[in-house]
């Protein structure tokens, strides 16, 4: 490893002040990506926790470790291309922002790269995918200042894009899972194998009344997008993201627990529009979007109390969408509801807890 | 906090009926201190700071090439109530040889006594009585350092009276000198001391703050305050820095309005029965030297001015540490030219400085690195303690919003509120969000994975309002004199008129 931070050390000056004076982010990045960083604390406190944001993020991979498993075993190869896509998109518009603001490259794209392809059919084209993540990449986070800054979560405006942008390639992308024992970890199958497409996902056949076995959607042998289709390993990465605290379990709780309230109650009342709730709560991207989209903590409140409302909103707004609109799912457009409204719920919680310290001490 | 140790904590707080505190988490380091208490060779030169971190004694009362005794006035600190700097030991006193520094060449532990005027005494017992002398006394012999306001920190009017008076025990940042080693066979010291401040106030209260764990020597204490009706137990968890003074006033529902609160530490008390009960100067300093390149650590038995170079060399043996005048979390760092320690120094931390840069650390395991969020796989481990460096650990970046730094808070603030505030320069907001409650504990900045240096910038803010809110006093009271002058004038022309 010497050698790696010899090279690294030799080449420094050229991106210092040399000629590639302007890719210095890139340089630092991979930099600091290999080896930690030689910043040492000047002020107290003199000792700092071992987590950083690269850690963080990392976190958030593996827990996503199982569903990205269960989406090569059930569509293939493809997944593998459609990752990469995403990354290399993703990341060059990253780069690209990071070199003209000339400021470091965050690591939050480690995570929209990999998120956007799960949430996506698993046969789209792959230059849409391309397109989409670096759109969301774009609007979606780098219009308002990078990292730490989004208002939104760049993988569902990437994806609320391509699902406005081409309605019809996307619905027309659904592949039919793999029921073989060895799944298709040695196939690559997209749109030209026509025998694998499928026409609609659980929850479009539910509208017409037709439902998929829970066993089915708990293992993830159903038709859905590429890493939202396996209850089990949701679950389990999920639960690794809460133990972690990288997840906060408040907005888990708030979505799961309003929409199990809210649809159980509209199921006793409308049982021909809504499901039952056990069935909806494994259908879909409920459950990846509880646990891993709408977590992410910069474009969710800060406030535990603005958790708990964002997440019952986004809960509640889900069942009304999925029971009562045209669309089959809401779980994307409920959770770009629930950013635009994390920073005025944050406002109002904050005004509270500022009004109770102002007779504090 | 885990869910577990939450609901532990509230279980421990309902049935002690006491405070409720919020936040707080123990940054568990290697290098202990042990209770015992060692002594060290007596120094033949002494170098005393005229700095430390309240005081700045810029009255000089002896001059270069004098020679004092033990217990005589060196200097003075105008500012704050004329607080003494007492030399320790006998010698002659070179002025010019270190800048900063009162040196004592060739000092010899004489007789010390107590650096009194007796003119004076008389004076105070006729104006003042009893408790005129003993706060003179406290003031004179040097136990008056140890005093703090709960909520400011800064040294308390001697001539006032308290609306309480905080003592605490416990010392529970890394590493600090702690309680118990300083009582140890002191007791007795301690409860005359307490029976002392007790002795200076007219009905207000003594809130007496130790640790809720049941050890041999907690409860030895217990029993002996038992008696006393005027104190009242406040029990704590073991948990940094709950016993922080600003943190329990607070909590305790004393209100800065209402007068001033008196703080006390161990050596508080011990200094109140050393210069009430026997009119002796407070010369002697009980320091911790812990952390993490340090031979057995422990508490030393010193004075202010003791040399630092010998302590090293007694202790630390990691050639490459940075070593720290008070905490890990809050301590200040000791250059090459802090050559004695100063007056109030409690303790000295020793940390090794950050070497190797480590491959690809952030997808390492972690078995030996323990992490607030529990996103290392030393999560599955008992609690241990950490070798830690002066490593930043990772690159800074914007506010990722995880809030953690607001579950540590023991204000109850939320810091990364404030840091975005002062990232938009909006100074009144940042006022309104109760910068002024920060205790300065460190713990947001310890666990922010953004490694944001949140204590430093809400100090520096707090500094700026401080100052703002002067001028702007300042800027009244000119203005009000401006209208009197006014108003003088013209009633001098109506006069004339
Ligand atoms: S804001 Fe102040 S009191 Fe709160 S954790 Fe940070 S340093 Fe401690
Ligand atoms: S700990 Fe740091 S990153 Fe997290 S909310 Fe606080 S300031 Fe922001």
């Amino acid at each position: 490893m010497k050698v790696l931070l010899k090279v690294f050390e030799a080449v420094r000056p050229t991106f210092e002040q040399g000629k590639l004076k302007a890719f210095k982010p890139l340089y630092e990045a991979m930099e600091n990506f290999f080896f930690a960083p030689s910043t040492t604390t000047t002020t107290a406190p003199h000792v700092r926790d071992p987590l950083d944001v690269k850690r963080l993020m990392s976190m958030v991979i593996i827990a996503l470790l199982p569903s990205i498993a269960a989406s090569f075993y059930f569509f293939g190869l493809r997944m593998v291309a459609m990752i990469i896509v995403s990354y290399a998109a993703g990341g060059a518009v990253e780069v690209i922002f990071a070199i003209v603001r000339k400021e470091n490259i965050n690591e939050g794209f480690l995570v929209t790269g990999m998120l956007f392809p799960l949430i996506l059919p698993p046969a789209l084209p792959l230059w849409m995918v391309g397109l989409g993540v670096a759109f969301g990449v774009f609007v979606g986070k780098e219009l308002f200042g990078g990292t730490g800054r989004n208002l939104f979560n760049p993988a569902l405006v990437g994806r609320c894009f391509l699902s406005l942008a081409y309605p019809k390639t996307m619905s027309a992308s659904w592949l039919e899972p793999s029921r073989d024992l060895a799944g298709r970890l040695l196939q690559y199958v997209d749109a030209s194998s026509v025998d694998a497409l499928s026409s609609a996902t659980p929850l479009a056949l539910a509208k017409q009344g037709e439902f998929a076995s829970l066993s089915h959607q708990l293992f993830g042998s159903v038709s859905g997008s590429a890493g939202e289709t396996s209850a089990i390993a949701i679950i389990l990465g999920g639960v690794f993201l809460l133990l972690t605290r990288v997840a906060n379990w408040r907005t888990v709780v708030g979505i799961l627990g309003s929409f199990a309230l809210l649809g159980g109650v509209l199921h006793y009342a409308h049982p021909e529009k809504v499901g039952p709730v056990l069935w909806h709560l494994c259908a879909g991207g409920l459950l990846f979007g509880a646990f891993f989209m709408a977590t992410d903590p910069v474009s969710s409140p800060i406030s535990n109390a603005g958790k708990w409302c964002y997440g019952i909103m986004i809960g509640c707004v889900t069942v009304l969408i999925r029971g009562f609109t045209g669309y089959v799912e809401g779980v994307t457009f409920a959770i770009l509801l629930g950013n635009i409204f994390a920073p005025i719920l944050d406002e109002m919680v904050i005004a509270v807890r500022i009004r109770r310290l102002r007779s504090e001490g | 906090m885990s869910v577990l140790s939450w609901i532990e904590f509230e279980a421990t707080e309902k049935r002690k009926g006491t405070v409720k505190l919020k936040g707080g988490y123990n940054v568990l380091l290697q290098g202990r201190p042990e209770s015992t208490v060692r002594l060290m060779p007596e120094p033949s030169v002494l170098y005393l700071p005229l700095r430390s971190k309240r005081f700045a004694f810029s009255e000089l009362s002896v001059k270069e090439g004098e020679y004092v005794n033990a217990g005589d006035i060196l200097a003075r600190d105008p500012d704050n109530f004329g607080v003494p700097l007492l030399a320790p030991r006998g010698g002659k006193v070179r002025l010019e040889k270190v800048p900063g520094h009162i040196v004592i060449e060739d000092a010899a532990k004489v007789q010390e006594h107590a650096d009194m005027a007796e003119e004076e005494l008389l004076h105070l017992e006729q104006e003042m009585g009893a408790g005129g002398i003993k706060r003179y006394k406290l003031v004179t012999l040097g136990a008056w350092e140890f005093f703090y306001d709960a909520y400011t920190g800064a040294v308390p009017d001697p001539l006032g009276t308290p609306q309480a008076i905080i003592v605490s025990i416990a010392s529970l940042e890394p590493f600090v000198a702690r309680g118990d080693a300083q009582l140890r066979n002191r007791l007795l010291n301690f409860t005359r001391g307490l029976e002392q401040l007790q002795s200076l106030l007219e009905y207000q209260p003594i809130y007496l703050v130790m640790p809720d764990v049941e050890s041999e020597f907690v409860n030895l204490l217990r029993n002996h305050i038992r008696g006393y009706a005027w104190v009242k137990i406040v029990e704590i968890p073991l948990r940094y820095p709950h016993d922080h003074v600003a943190i329990l006033a607070r909590r305790l529902g004393l209100k800065r309005s209402n007068g001033p609160i008196w703080a006390v530490r161990t050596e508080g008390v011990l200094a109140t029965d050393r210069a009430l009960t026997l009119t002796k100067p407070c010369l002697i300093r009980i320091v911790s030297i812990g952390g993490i390149g340090v031979n057995s650590p422990a508490h030393l038995n010193v004075m202010p001015g003791y040399p630092i170079k010998m302590i090293k060399e007694r202790y630390v043996f990691e050639p490459a540490a940075r070593l720290i005048n008070g905490g890990i979390l809050t301590g200040e760092p000791l250059g090459a030219e802090a050559l004695g320690l100063d007056t109030e120094c409690r303790g000295l931390t020793v940390l090794p400085e950050l070497e190797d840069r480590e491959f690809l650390g952030f997808i390492r395991p972690g078995w030996d690195r323990s992490c607030y969020a529990g996103c290392f796989l030393s999560s599955l481990r008992v609690k241990f303690h950490e070798r830690f460096t002066t490593g930043m650990r990772g690159e800074g970046r914007p506010c990722i919003s995880c809030s953690f730094c607001e579950d540590v808070c023991p204000a109850g603030i939320m810091p990364h509120l404030i840091h975005k505030y002062l990232y938009r320069d909006l100074i009144e907001e940042v006022d309104m969000a109760r910068v002024d409650l920060c205790v300065e504990c460190g713990l947001c900045s310890f666990v922010c994975p953004s490694k944001i240096d949140l204590r430093q910038q809400f100090i520096d803010a707090k500094a700026l309002i401080e100052q703002e809110k002067q001028e702007l006093r300042k800027e009244q009271e000119r203005q009000e004199k401006e209208r009197e002058e006014q108003a003088a004038t013209k009633s001098v022309e109506e006069k004339d008129a």
